[in-house]
């Protein structure tokens, strides 16, 4: 795993911890522990590029007053959940 | 079901990252997609949310001890999901705010489904600064409320105007553009939006 590094992906997300894009391992062992808590690898953040690159959808989603209210972190447990309730093919992937 | 670490691209997850600057944040995420043949289980998907969460401020020494300790004793077996999940606690502790994305619920099993619901609401005592966003079907709202009692909810559709806004984007850029006119264009952008109507 070490041999994945992706140090160019290190200074992109300034002081977003851990995450999508964190292949860096100091030690073989740090390595062994990363693939023994699960064997998938993050993906790279770097090579998916930004999801707003289609003109502004989603901007509605983001505008929200349920999301901004989830995302500030705010009212404790009772309001740690969002759900977003939609048909397959709608875009929930793509705005989340 | 597969599950893969959530693609990393996605209008919620960019501006977390953005909004964010200045102050730390945590983010991990998981896709669940069961027309893959690999099966694949709670402890999987606690391992992957786990992994994310602790890569980049050093492995934890509790999680160090726990792999080393089942090294000794078992010759190097998986993790137990009790361990996993005393590791996500304390890791979760040790984070300033932590975010976890689960896209696709409604292609987890559904024998899996209780497991992860019941996790994450674990999770959320514990830390109620957590914040979990979740996707799936309409009829996934019932099992998440048996979890979480009454939980914010954002339905989506699809947008007429933004899929307008869309198409008209990507047919000024068309790589042909002697051969369309505004009958054509407004063949497509028709066809498509009668089409999206039926979803």
């Amino acid at each position: 795993m070490a041999q994945t590094t992706h140090t160019d992906s290190v200074n992109y997300s300034g002081n977003i911890i851990g995450s999508f894009n964190n292949t860096f391992y100091k030690s073989d062992e740090d390595a062994q522990i990363m693939r023994w808590l699960s064997r998938l690898e993050p993906n790279n953040r770097r090579q998916s590029g930004r999801a707003d690159r289609f003109g502004g959808i989603g901007d509605w989603f983001l505008e929200t007053s349920e999301f901004r209210e989830w995302r500030r972190g705010e009212g404790g447990a009772d309001k740690a959940v969002l759900f977003c309730s939609g048909n397959p093919g709608v875009g929930k992937t793509y705005l989340t | 079901m597969w599950l893969t670490a959530k693609n990393p691209s996605s209008r919620v997850i960019d501006s977390l990252c953005d909004q964010t600057r200045g102050g730390n944040i945590a983010l991990a995420g998981l896709y669940c997609d069961f027309l893959s043949e690999q099966e694949d289980t709670i402890t999987n998907m606690i391992g992957t949310i786990l992994k994310q969460l602790v890569g980049r401020g050093g492995i934890p020494s509790d999680v160090r001890e726990v792999f080393l300790a089942g090294k000794r004793k078992f010759g190097g077996r998986g993790p137990l999901l009790v361990d996993l999940m005393q590791m996500l606690r304390t890791t979760i502790v040790s984070l300033p705010q932590v975010f976890i994305c689960i896209d696709g619920l409604d292609e987890c099993l559904r024998e899996h489904l209780p497991d992860l619901l019941q996790s994450l609401r674990d999770l959320v005592r514990e830390s109620p600064g957590t914040r979990i966003l979740l996707t799936g079907r309409p009829h996934d709202g019932a099992a998440i409320q048996r979890y979480f009692g009454e939980v914010i909810t954002i339905p989506i559709g699809l947008n007429p105007d933004e899929i307008r806004n869309y198409l008209d984007m990507r047919l000024d850029g068309d790589g042909e553009p002697d051969v369309m006119d505004n009958n054509l264009r407004a063949d497509i952008v028709g066809t498509i939006l009668d089409k999206m109507s039926d979803m």
